[in-house]
């Protein structure tokens, strides 16, 4: 029953997939005038225009274009740089794991601080503590990355010389990175974490439990736990598909040679391929996330299986 | 306007700073945009009472510049995704069917994004440009409003007072402004608020990645990015700019919350 729903879930997915693909695929034909003058200059030499149309397929007609597009990506041809010649595909994969490495010790800050946070704020609604952890979630999502990363550089590697600069070599680089990324993440998630948690407290089983003489300790770590955890997961699985498209912005902060700096380096370049790809690529691990988010959910809510 | 006594005073109190800088940054004589290389990176002075930046332009007028371009953008990107958005989400809801499914999955398609991700990349491919900004922004921004108005709309499509309004031969026009709209005027001002918020964080970000508000315009974006890269020798220039955006986003976010738990009887606990 379980299997049969998930396969339909993911079948589902497949005209969100085709959406997106065709949504990057007209992002090139958006560039205004001709990409090829944006790509070479105007005072290019006719014969380099010809032949670059020639290899990027602009010669030919768009509904052409558009099935060499998708016929390529199916066979894994993601096409050629224009700037590097190289593969596509190739460079993407050689920065993927710095970005994995990025949101993945982000994700794991941000759980840490966002579930002690919210059950604290839950556990003393309107007292003090709550007050406190919610301020923190409020500066979290106010504080805009691009600024925080300077800021943290500013203190930890400018005046306490504690922690490098920016890139990715020297011992404990990643540290900076994370906290700019993983406070915004947290702050979402101890917010959720927290409306969930008071949520479950106030649901008609809580209740029931508690006039069943449930001590308090069980009913918050046992009962109300497994229901907060449904909201709360499915918010963790969207964070990782929005983790990368923050990545852009953090990478380029602190010079993070992941997908999200390439995304950049490939709009400064006018690469225009390499750009499709790349956001291609983020778009594509958004749509899973979304959909390992609704499969997590089935998984957790027997609710939702029964629909 | 009964909201306008929900807003609490913190966000007054974010606000008060920034309208400072935007009160005296009126006031003053300088011009944010001349350039005097003697006076680099000159620190505070009575002429400059922020100090200048690396071209030796006056630091507290480009700071009210940029405020100002935040603000005006961010309007003008809100008002754009409300008027799309609404549109949309009222004509999915009122025409359902295939019409409703077209919209929605079209909706659907642009959420699959990530927001910042698909912004970057219409700036990137538009070019240069405060109009190409703000339509790379709302292009992001308006399938908020879109499917909160259709839900709303459609919660409210059989109610008894919109039944009566078509019953007695209204026109749909009509009864789309003078019936539905402000019904659902309060769930929108909220996403409005937050909206805000987003965009102003969205334009700094995108000019702070070199594809918005282009040199020698004055963004709170462009600021921090010069900014930082100057945190060696002056290191206040990257907590200005930083420091109004944040206030700016913090008061959006604040006026948000209150109004919410002003509007939204749901979430009052």
């Amino acid at each position: 029953m379980l299997a049969r729903l998930i396969f339909f879930r993911i079948l589902e997915s497949l005209p969100t997939i085709l959406g997106v693909v065709t949504l990057v695929f007209f992002l090139l034909h958006l560039v205004p005038g001709d990409p090829v003058d944006a790509l070479l200059g105007e005072t290019a030499m006719a014969a380099d225009k010809e032949a670059l149309r020639k290899s990027m397929h602009l010669d030919e007609p768009l509904y052409a274009q558009y099935i060499n597009y998708i016929s390529g990506l199916t066979q894994g041809d993601w096409g050629k740089s224009i700037i590097s010649q190289r593969d596509i595909w190739t460079l993407i994969t050689e920065r993927l794991p710095a970005t994995a490495k990025l949101a993945a010790t982000s994700l794991l800050l941000a759980i840490l601080l966002a579930l002690p946070l919210g059950m604290i704020a839950a556990r003393f609604q309107n007292k003090p503590q709550d007050k406190l952890a919610m301020t923190f979630s409020l500066l979290g999502v106010s504080i805009p990355n691009f600024w925080l990363g300077p800021m943290l550089m500013l203190v930890f590697s400018v005046f306490l010389g504690w922690l490098p600069v920016s890139g990715m070599d020297a011992s404990g680089s990643i540290i900076l990175p994370t906290i700019a990324m993983g406070t915004a993440l947290a702050a979402v998630l101890s917010r959720m974490a927290r409306a969930s948690w008071l949520d479950s407290m106030q649901s008609d089983a809580i209740r029931t439990a508690r006039a069943m003489g449930v001590p308090e300790t069980t009913l918050w770590w046992k009962h109300s736990a497994r229901m907060t955890a449904i909201p709360v997961v499915t918010m963790f699985a969207l964070q990782m598909g929005a983790v990368l498209g923050g990545a852009v912005i953090t990478e380029t902060v602190f010079d993070w040679p992941g997908l999200g700096l390439l995304t950049i380096e490939a709009i400064q370049r006018r690469d225009y391929p390499l750009v499709q790809g790349c956001v291609l690529i983020i778009a594509l691990f958004y749509v899973l996330a979304n959909l390992l988010a609704d499969l997590l959910n089935l998984w957790l809510d027997p609710r939702q299986r029964a629909q | 306007m009964m909201f306008i006594k929900a807003i609490p005073k913190s966000v007054y109190a974010c606000l008060l700073l920034p309208a400072l800088v935007l009160l005296v940054g009126a006031m003053e004589s300088v011009d944010g945009h001349a350039v005097d290389l003697a006076q680099v990176l000159s620190g505070s002075t009575s002429a400059h009472w922020l100090g200048t930046d690396v071209l030796g332009r006056d630091v507290l007028d480009r700071l009210a510049e940029g405020i100002g371009l935040s603000f005006s953008v961010a309007l003008s990107v809100m008002s754009l995704c409300a008027v799309v958005g609404i549109t949309v989400g009222m004509i999915a809801a009122w025409a359902g069917g295939w019409v409703d499914s077209l919209l929605m999955r079209f909706v659907d398609i642009v959420l699959s994004f990530p927001g910042i991700l698909l912004a970057i990349a219409l700036a990137a491919v538009l070019g240069p440009g405060v109009d190409k900004l703000i339509i790379a922004l709302a292009a992001v921004g308006w399938v908020g409003f879109a499917r909160l108005t259709r839900a709303q709309v459609l919660s409210l499509r059989h109610a008894p007072y919109i039944e009566a309004a078509i019953a007695s031969g209204q026109n749909t026009i009509h009864i789309a402004t003078k019936h539905l709209l402000p019904n659902i005027a309060a769930p929108l001002l909220i996403e409005a608020s937050f909206g805000l918020a987003a965009v102003m964080i969205g334009e700094a970000g995108l000019s702070f990645l070199g594809i918005g508000i282009q040199p020698p315009d004055a963004s709170l974006g462009t600021m921090i990015k010069e900014g930082s890269q100057l945190m060696l020798v002056a290191p206040m220039q990257v907590v200005y700019p930083g420091l109004m955006l944040f206030l700016l986003v913090m008061s959006a976010n604040l006026a948000g919350d209150a109004l919410r738990d002003y509007l939204d009887v749901r979430s009052k606990r």
